[in-house]
């Protein structure tokens, strides 16, 4: 801060920006969270804590990571997303088709990605220009993408990637399994691109106050277009690796798959009320989700069960959030008596 | 054209005849207003007389359903509000200035933001570029804000408002319209807007001013123009009138 102002405030330590925070410690609860449960988790059972493990967990999660980063921006951005397990199906099952027909995989790729992105922008056309409510509209897309992929697949059990797909799911780099390493890298692009560019904090901006941004001069339809659009890039890089993974797809991959997501994305800290997120707590989200499924696998439990499961955390979780932004009212007013109790029983 | 420009009586910004209707309600019916180069012109009226509906069109926000802005004697249609911005019209708005998930310098460099290259190819926030600005700017109005990296609804209704004033100094405008800056601050904050504002004026730029302080707009304004119903009630000038003059051209819509 400069030595010469005349403000006599500055004396009081209350200038401009001198109480921020130098470190903040964001997503430290969650991160306990997971060590806590996979202390846990050892002592109930000492495989959980091997290398292998802890590597097969990161791959079954690499998908979820991959999808929760986007489905960050989305949220963020006052939206949300249901038709994310569909247009994982509609991708794969689409690639499956062109390269049991014979076409090579570089184009078949391509195509691919050019095919998520517009899924994608379709919700996001619909958010923007026709007023529907992301709610409604990937309702909409969700069950409509699923039917697609049906027509499409006609029941068929895809088997049989090209090798070089195949790595992409079960090679190994340094020993560490290529799944792992892509969705790290896409990690970081991710918290980059949410946190250091114009299109980050427009989504954030858009989210916080859509009216507010617009006079500022924030492109806001063009902004909601490209965030579904990456919405369905990101499905579609997830959903590469789930299919290289398992060397097969079938239409009904990704079932159940935006309630994982969101809740994901949920636990980590993004706001659902939109203007806030977190990048790390949705990778994080997305690992103590797996973790727990791989647990809940171990230990013998059923897949419904699990369902039951992830259902009620999400629901816990957005309870977290509100106890922390202080939005639930009547716990307010039970905080409120007890001030003016203890404050009376002082005055007594 | 170009002599017509280096007239020295011609007005800025000029709205001619401008009309807008919210379903069956004609919110600015028929309005014509001149501003020129450094002068302050207030625009007051009651509660819904359609101050704010007035100084969207000329800023942007909302399309005009008729009649024509000129800038510089040049007739002008914006299609966003950062037509206007980057035409030289800039805004303070009531009460939606800021998106309250943001932080300070996000919230002030919002629509305009200052970025570098990395790899020659994409563009990077410059963080601690408009930090630092921010802060300069802030500096400018004295008020403390002790924390820059908190979202802003963390801030007091004055804090947030003058975050929405000091937008203004980002680029250097022609044309500054505000409306009710003053509203949410204490005496001492008031007086250093108003300040700015008058300063402002000297510069040469011309401002457009919307209060319901008739003691502020009698302090600083040049000319004050009266709304009722979204009609011009009157364009008088500050030295040649008196408060109770303008409480009935408000009230009574007569001139
Ligand atoms: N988006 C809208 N849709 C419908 N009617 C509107 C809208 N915005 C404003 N109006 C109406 O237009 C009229 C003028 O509103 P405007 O906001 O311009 O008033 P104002 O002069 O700024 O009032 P105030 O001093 O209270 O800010 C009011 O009757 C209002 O109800
Ligand atoms: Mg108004």
């Amino acid at each position: 801060m400069s030595t010469t102002t005349a403000d006599v405030r500055a004396e009081d330590g209350k200038s401009i920006g001198s109480a921020d925070r130098r470190f903040r410690l964001e997503g430290l609860g969650l991160t306990l969270v997971i060590v806590a449960l996979g202390i846990i988790f050892t002592l109930i059972n000492p495989r959980f804590a091997s290398v292998d493990n802890f590597l097969n967990i990161l791959t079954q999660a690499s998908t979820y990571i991959i999808v929760a980063m986007g489905m960050t921006f989305v949220i963020a951005k006052a939206g949300i997303d249901l038709s994310v397990g569909s247009t994982l199906a509609v991708v794969t099952c689409v690639f499956f088709g062109f390269i049991d027909d014979g076409m090579p995989w570089a184009l078949a790729l391509f195509i691919m990605f050019a095919l998520g992105a517009a899924l994608g922008a379709v919700n996001g056309l619909m958010v923007a220009f026709l007023a529907v409510p992301a709610l409604i509209a990937t309702l909409g897309t969700m069950v409509a993408y699923r039917g697609a992929a049906l027509l499409h697949s006609s029941g068929k059990l895809y088997h049989g990637l090209p090798p070089e797909i195949v790595w992409l799911g079960q090679g190994r780099l340094f020993g560490i399994p290529v799944p792992v390493i892509m969705a790290a890298i896409f990690v970081a692009f991710c918290w980059w691109l949410f946190n250091r560019t114009r299109f980050g904090l427009h989504c954030r901006s858009v989210g916080g106050n859509r009216e507010a941004a617009r006079l500022a001069g924030v492109p806001v339809s063009r902004i909601e277009v490209l965030v579904y659009t990456f919405m369905g890039v990101c499905v579609t890089i997830g959903g590469l690796i789930w299919m290289a993974r398992i060397d097969g797809t079938q239409a009904t991959l990704g079932t159940a798959m935006e309630i994982h997501v969101i809740a994901a994305t949920i636990i980590g800290g993004t706001s659902l009320f939109g203007g806030r997120g977190t990048i790390y707590g949705s990778l994080a989200g997305a690992i103590l989700l797996t973790m727990l499924n791989n647990a809940l696998v171990i230990a013998g439990v059923e897949f419904f069960w699990q369902l039951v499961a992830i259902g009620v955390i999400v629901v816990i979780a957005v309870t977290v959030n509100n106890v922390r932004e202080n939005r639930i009212v009547w716990l307010d007013t039970l905080r409120t008596r007890r001030n003016q109790k203890s404050r009376r029983a002082r005055g007594a | 054209m170009i002599t017509e420009a280096l007239e020295p009586h011609q007005p800025l910004l000029s709205v001619r005849d401008i009309d807008k209707s919210y379903g069956g309600l004609r919110a600015i019916d028929g309005v014509s207003l001149d501003i020129k180069r450094g002068e302050i012109v207030a625009l007051v009226g009651d509660n819904g007389a359609g101050k704010s509906t007035l100084i969207k069109m000329i800023c942007g926000a909302l399309r005009p359903d008729g009649g024509e802005i000129l800038l510089r004697g040049a007739p002008v249609s914006f299609g966003s509000p950062k037509d206007a911005t980057d035409s030289g019209i800039e805004t303070v708005h009531q009460s939606l200035g800021l998106v309250e998930t943001l932080n300070v310098p996000e919230n002030v460099f919002l629509g305009r933001e200052k970025t570098f290259r990395v790899f020659g190819l994409f563009n990077q926030l410059d963080l601690p570029k408009m930090r630092a600005e921010t802060r300069r700017l802030l500096e400018k109005f004295r008020i403390s804000v002790p924390t820059l990296n908190e979202p802003v609804f963390r801030l007091s209704g004055g804090q947030r408002q003058t975050i929405a004033i000091s937008r203004l100094l980002l680029s250097e405008p022609d044309v500054i319209i505000m409306d009710e800056p003053m509203a949410a601050l204490g005496v001492d904050e008031g007086r250093q807007v108003m300040d700015l504002v008058v300063n402002l004026r000297d510069q040469g730029i011309a401002v457009l001013m919307i209060s319901h302080n008739l003691e502020h707009v009698f302090q600083i304004a040049d000319r004050i123009a009266v709304l009722k119903n979204g009609r011009l009630v009157g364009v008088v000038a500050t030295a040649e009138t008196s408060r109770e003059a303008v409480v009935a051209m408000i009230t009574l819509g007569a001139a």
